[in-house]
């Protein structure tokens, strides 16, 4: 499968609010009551539309526990955008929102698009795709050095460099995106 | 922190010591320094250049490969080359040496192919990475300085192999891996401090990707995952297997320890760690407390995310996949063998501790056949429903649709608490195309139930699939929730029955179920209108009359255009008959439409006539209207007598007898020329003038008419006396009936007077008195002329006749001598005579006229004894007094003779001049018989007088009452005289025959005279029932 862009994404989170099930959701589009503990970090990709250009993602879904944390840490770098999720019956989970926020600034590039996300009035896909929004037209205004691969973005095998002065359409932001 | 781990399962069986020590003995106290195994061989190199070769059945082959040490060996997998790098003396770059396994030399030890030396730079430097593709093209050689060397082409074949240096000097290699697809190549690379990706597709144009900057890995640690697609390349650190893509990172699991050996076999990930927590563990306690390095094994399946094996075991030199399972090396170099369990105990151990979810995807991934998978899925079913998450049972027992049977899990959920996840079944039931009537019923119920009207109709409507239910349950489910479903389904799936039943009986919507029926085409609609003609013609008859008009000739769908020609020929006629009895209760509408059939055509059945008459009377007799009921009779009496209409006349008129149609009746009474049920009916009607009329027009026909007619006339007191006149008067005219009878009839009225026969009385008696006269008159007549003939007879017996004759009555001429006379006058010359006859006994002028008579009087004779024939004539005779009359007329009761005795006498007596005499006698005879034939018939008269006579004395008694009125009396008298007359005439003449014989008959013998009295009175006796 061809694409432009290669977009890598994390989701963090506490433990239990739902990373799995989000991306199980992204990339299955299929729902798991029951989901096994992640132990380490789980993987998924999807490809998807933006400005008439294929985008793959690639999603890191971290375990949530304390004790993976170092595992989880080293994948901050190299990921373009981070997915903060959190659950909006549980407050601890939004308490430690901001550890989150400071580990993945702490770890990840400048750059990072970060999107926070309430469990259950999740759009999912809104989610995923809006934030790969941010990230396309961060790498159209040039913030994103699309050749350095730390950044988490990657050139598709078969496109050029796309030209970053490029005027784009389809600027809507989501409000509620915690840009950083 | 077990408790971040996966789920661990005992999925192999550990087999300790299977080589039984062989190893141990071939290797001897050297150490091991590389190992590998593939194309059936496990390989074990030694420290002391000596390689070993194992093979299944642990037998060793030990050759000496070098002559210092060993460090690197790789065995392909597929081809039976070996590959080792080693020295042959210290210091020196290192050796590689490629050996064929199958090929032996004198010694039986492998032969070397090719050897070469191989280093990155001028400096010796000891290599630590191997790696050849499995196609044994590529081969790159990792050094500790961080070098790697990529050799393309054939190593086995080519002679002189491509090599290029990929990388310089930096962290030293650890781990090389090609990962070899159809379109591209690359070679993993692990470092002790990163791990590098290089596509290698393209010779000479390497291209370098760092995966992962930060993490490195020790040697033996990394492994490709050949089996996996997305993130083959497997890297161990102490706290978590981190698995790589050709594009970067891919998912870690976190396993903890300091890993010695990473190892793929088939999907599994081989994991040998030290042992951190020996302490803690209490199988490590038990297992052993000497003072060796202890290791866990443990063994993860990477795609079902648990632990397969997990065990605390020895130290470990090597991890060897080969011949279907993996065996491990230990330091006191045992061969130990892992046996991977079979399914079936697998899932046995798995639905142990209820994980079934396990157990399905395990048993998807080994590929399990459908029907055990089913049965997985329905013990996980049971288990949640046992456990209460029966939404989670439901799930389950949706994936057993189609081999497990429906009502094993709709028994489960029949309770009402769970009607959600019984709809939920049920759909899927359906969606599947495995659900049946009841199942169709069942869920339609659910949904009407809970109110779930939106998904009953998103349910039948099933816009983008097939009918995947029974429609008529769901047709009849949807009916008894709301009927706007039902009819909408009906229409939609063309079951017109159903939407016309719905239509009638739900909506009562007639006429548009007419108007759908209109449309359909004429199988159909026929069937429709027999279903539903009488709900129709109960309440649209005016409608519906118009269609089946329409259906009954020419019938064709409202919806399509108009037909051409040909397509008209096809059109289609119902038989009426089968729709008439839909008209039962509505004449009118019944008559309107044979009226309009008939204009159609005139070909129809009889039924369809006799139908349209029997309505038309229905409608007269119903009708009060004067106009409307003979504008009835009318259409009844053009039916019946149009030449057209062919109608079963029988039927017709007991149809009109039953409604008491006169004019029909009568028409098809004559019709039939049935006179006397006409006057039968006429009669019963009282219509005297009718009857006359009748009686006029018929009575030529049937003239016993007009005695019909009398009889009626005497039991109805009603009965107009003129028109008993004409009656009379006819009987009279036409002598129908004698009048004795006629009065016998009229005697049986009650109320009939003498006046109302009077007339007809005095005509009878009148004519009867004037035909005694002429009769009187006749036998006067005849008295007379028998007189004249006794005279005649007596003067030709006793007076001399004088023969005067003068001319001969054959020549005519002067009579002369010699002559013959005879008594009747005629003279004859001699010889005339004698020429003329040929009997000279006989006149020849008389003898015609005489052999007439006497022949006559011989029938008679002839027939006299044929007393059979009598009887049976008289058997058949109409009139038995005629035919006796007619044979006393004949006499044949009498003895006739012809007195040939006298004449024979007479002749011998005057045998030339008495001749005549004895011709007279004949003729006298003559005489005799005509004058008794008369006497014959008035005699008859007078039978039939004496019998009226008899009759009249009861007729007398009959008509007492009226004696005392003085014109009755006076009527009377002339009828006693009248009888007086006869009984006189009757009692002097009752035996002329007595009379005769005794007075008249002067010829008779007193011999023939006894006899004939003898004969008469046999006869008399036996047979005249009239003597008296």
């Amino acid at each position: 499968m061809s694409y432009a862009y290669l977009f890598k994404y994390i989701i963090i989170g506490d433990t239990g609010v739902g990373k799995s099930c989000l991306l199980l959701q992204f990339t299955d589009k299929r729902f798991q009551p029951v989901h096994d503990l992640t132990i380490g970090v789980e993987f998924g990709a999807r490809m998807i539309t933006i400005d008439n250009k294929q985008i793959k993602l690639q999603i890191w879904d971290t375990a949530g526990q304390e004790a993976f944390r170092s595992i989880t840490r080293s994948y901050y770098r190299g990921a373009a955008g981070a997915l903060l999720v959190y659950d909006i019956t549980r407050r601890d989970t939004f308490n430690h929102l901001t550890t989150w926020l400071e580990d993945a600034r702490q770890h990840s590039n400048s750059n990072m698009v970060i999107m926070l996300i309430a469990k259950t009035a999740a759009n999912v896909e809104d989610a995923f795709i809006n934030t790969a929004k941010e990230i396309y037209e961060k790498i159209q205004e040039g913030v994103f050095d699309i050749n350095n691969e730390a950044n988490g973005i990657k050139i598709g095998p078969q496109s050029s460099p796309t030209n970053p002065n490029l005027p784009t359409d389809g600027r809507n932001k989501n409000s509620s995106s915690g840009c950083c | 922190m077990s408790f971040l781990e996966w789920r661990r399962f005992n999925f192999f069986d550990l087999k300790k010591n299977v080589d039984v020590g062989s190893i141990n003995r071939a290797l001897g106290d050297t150490n091991v320094t590389a190992t590998s195994c593939g194309h059936g061989t496990i390989v074990i190199c030694d420290s002391e250049g000596v390689i070993h070769l194992i093979n299944r059945n642990f037998q060793v082959t030990t050759f000496q490969g070098y002559l210092h040490s060993i460090s690197l060996v790789e065995q392909l997998k597929s081809l039976p080359f070996l590959v080792t790098i080693g020295e042959d003396e210290i210091g020196s770059d290192p050796l590689v040496k490629i050996w064929d396994v199958e090929k032996r030399d004198r010694q039986g030890n492998p032969v070397c192919l090719k050897s070469f030396r191989t280093s990155p730079t001028n400096k010796p430097i000891p290599a630590s990475s191997l790696c050849i593709s499995d196609s044994s093209n590529l081969m790159a050689i990792g050094f500790v300085n961080g070098a790697i060397i990529l050799y393309r082409g054939n190593i086995t074949r080519d002679r002189v192999l491509k090599q290029k240096l990929l990388r310089n000097e930096s962290d030293p290699i650890t781990g090389l891996a090609f990962k070899i697809t159809s379109k591209r190549s690359h070679l993993f690379v692990a470092t002790t401090g990163s791990i590098l990706q290089y596509n290698i597709t393209v010779k000479d144009k390497e291209e370098e990707i760092l995966l992962d900057p930060d993490k490195g890995c020790a040697i033996g640690c990394s492994v490709l995952a050949d089996t996996i697609q997305d993130f083959p390349f497997m890297v161990a650190k102490s706290n978590a297997i981190y698995c790589y893509t050709v594009d970067g990172k891919g998912p870690c699991y976190a396993v903890d320890g300091p890993k010695v050996c990473l190892q793929w076999f088939r999907s599994y990930l081989i994991i040998v760690a030290q042992d951190e927590n020996t302490v803690h563990s209490p199988v490590t306690v038990s297992s052993t407390n000497r003072k060796k390095d202890k290791y866990v094994i443990t063994v993860l399946d990477i795609q079902n995310k648990f632990i397969v094996f997990s065990s605390v075991i020895q130290e470990i030199i090597a991890v060897l996949p080969e011949w279907g399972s993996f065996y491990i090396l230990t330091k006191d170099r045992n061969l130990h063998h892992f046996i991977e369990k079979d399914l079936q105990s697998k899932l046995a151990l798995l639905f142990k501790k209820n994980c079934y979810d396990i157990c399905i995807r395990i048993a998807k991934s080994q590929e399990y056949d459908s029907e055990n998978l089913i049965e997985i899925f329905r013990q996980y079913g049971d288990h949640l429903y046992n456990i209460g998450d029966h939404n989670g049972a439901i799930e389950q027992y949706i994936k057993t649709i189609g081999k497990l049977e429906p009502s094993y899990v709709i028994r489960k959920f029949l309770d009402s608490q769970y009607i959600d996840n019984l709809i939920k079944y049920l759909s899927a039931l359906h969606k599947q195309g495995v659900a049946t009537g009841d199942h169709t019923m069942l869920l339609l119920n659910c949904y009407t139930k809970m109110n779930l009207f939106h998904k009953l109709k998103e349910f039948i409507l099933t816009k983008d699939r097939d009918i995947d239910f029974d429609l008529n349950v769901a047709i009849s489910v949807c009916r008894k929730s709301s009927s706007e479903d039902a009819l909408m389904l009906a229409e939609k799936h063309g079951l017109h029955l159903w939407y016309i039943k719905i239509l009638l009986e739900d909506h009562k919507k007639y006429l548009s179920a007419l108007q759908y029926i209109e449309k359909l085409e004429y199988t159909e609609a026929y069937d429709m209108v027999t279903k539903f003609g009488d709900t129709l013609v109960q309440h649209i008859p005016a409608e519906f009359t118009q269609f089946l008009k329409k259906l009954c000739t020419n019938y064709y769908p409202s919806n399509t255009l108009l037909l051409d020609q040909d397509e008209q020929q096809n059109r289609y006629q119902a038989d009426p008959q089968d729709f008439i009895y839909l008209f039962l209760n509505n004449s009118s509408r019944l008559v309107e439409f044979l009226e309009y059939l008939i204009k159609f055509s005139s070909k129809w059945s009889t039924s369809i006539y006799n139908t349209l008459i029997e309505h038309y009377l229905h409608l007269w007799y119903d009708s009060n209207d004067v106009t409307v009921k003979l504008q009835y009779e009318q259409q009844v009496l053009n039916t019946l007598q149009s030449s057209e209409i062919n109608y079963d006349k029988n039927q017709a008129l007991i149809l009109c007898s039953m409604r008491n149609f006169k004019s029909g009746i009568l028409y098809l009474l004559e019709e039939n020329k049935m006179y006397k049920q006409i006057l039968r009916y006429l009669l019963s009607c009282g219509n005297y003038q009718d009857v006359l009329c009748c009686c006029r027009r018929f009575g030529y026909q049937e003239p016993s008419l007009w005695i019909k007619t009398l009889w009626s006339a005497a039991s109805d007191s009603f009965f107009p006396s003129d028109s008993l006149c004409e009656v009379l008067t006819v009987i009279e005219k036409e002598n129908l009936l004698s009048p004795l009878q006629v009065v016998e009839i009229m005697s049986r009225s009650q109320s009939l007077t003498i006046e109302n026969i009077y007339n007809y009385m005095l005509s009878i008696l009148k004519t009867e008195l004037k035909l005694m006269e002429e009769e009187n008159t006749l036998i006067r007549k005849y008295k007379e002329e028998t007189d004249r003939i006794h005279h005649h007879v007596k003067k030709i017996q006793n007076s001399p006749i004088v023969f005067q004759g003068s001319t001969c009555s054959a020549c005519k001429n002067q009579l002369e001598l010699p002559s013959v006379h005879f008594l009747c006058q005629h003279s004859y010359h001699q010889y005339c005579y004698q020429n003329y006859v040929e009997n000279e006994n006989e006149c020849p002028a008389c003898l015609p006229n005489n052999q007439k008579i006497l022949g006559v009087i011989k029938s008679q004779e002839q027939n006299k004894d044929l007393h059979e024939i009598f009887h049976s004539q008289l058997e058949r005779a109409e009139d038995s007094f005629s035919l006796i009359a007619d044979y006393f007329g004949r006499n044949v009761f009498n003895k006739i003779e012809v007195n040939t005795e006298f004449t024979k006498q007479f002749q011998q007596a005057t045998k030339n001049n008495i001749k005549d005499i004895k011709i007279d006698n004949v003729q006298i005879n003559q005489y005799k018989l005509s004058t008794e034939i008369k006497s014959n018939k008035i005699k008859e008269n007078r039978v039939q007088h004496n019998m009226s006579a008899n009759t009249n004395l009861t007729l007398e008694a009959n008509i007492y009452p009226f004696r005392e009125s003085p014109t009755e009396i006076s009527v009377e008298e002339s009828l006693s005289n009248a009888i007086e007359n006869k009984n006189f005439r009757s009692n002097t003449s009752t035996n002329p025959f007595d009379d005769y014989d005794e007075n008249k008959n002067p010829f008779f013998d007193d011999d023939s005279q006894d006899n004939y009295e003898k004969d008469d009175n046999d006869y008399d006796n036996k047979l005249n029932p009239f003597a008296t």
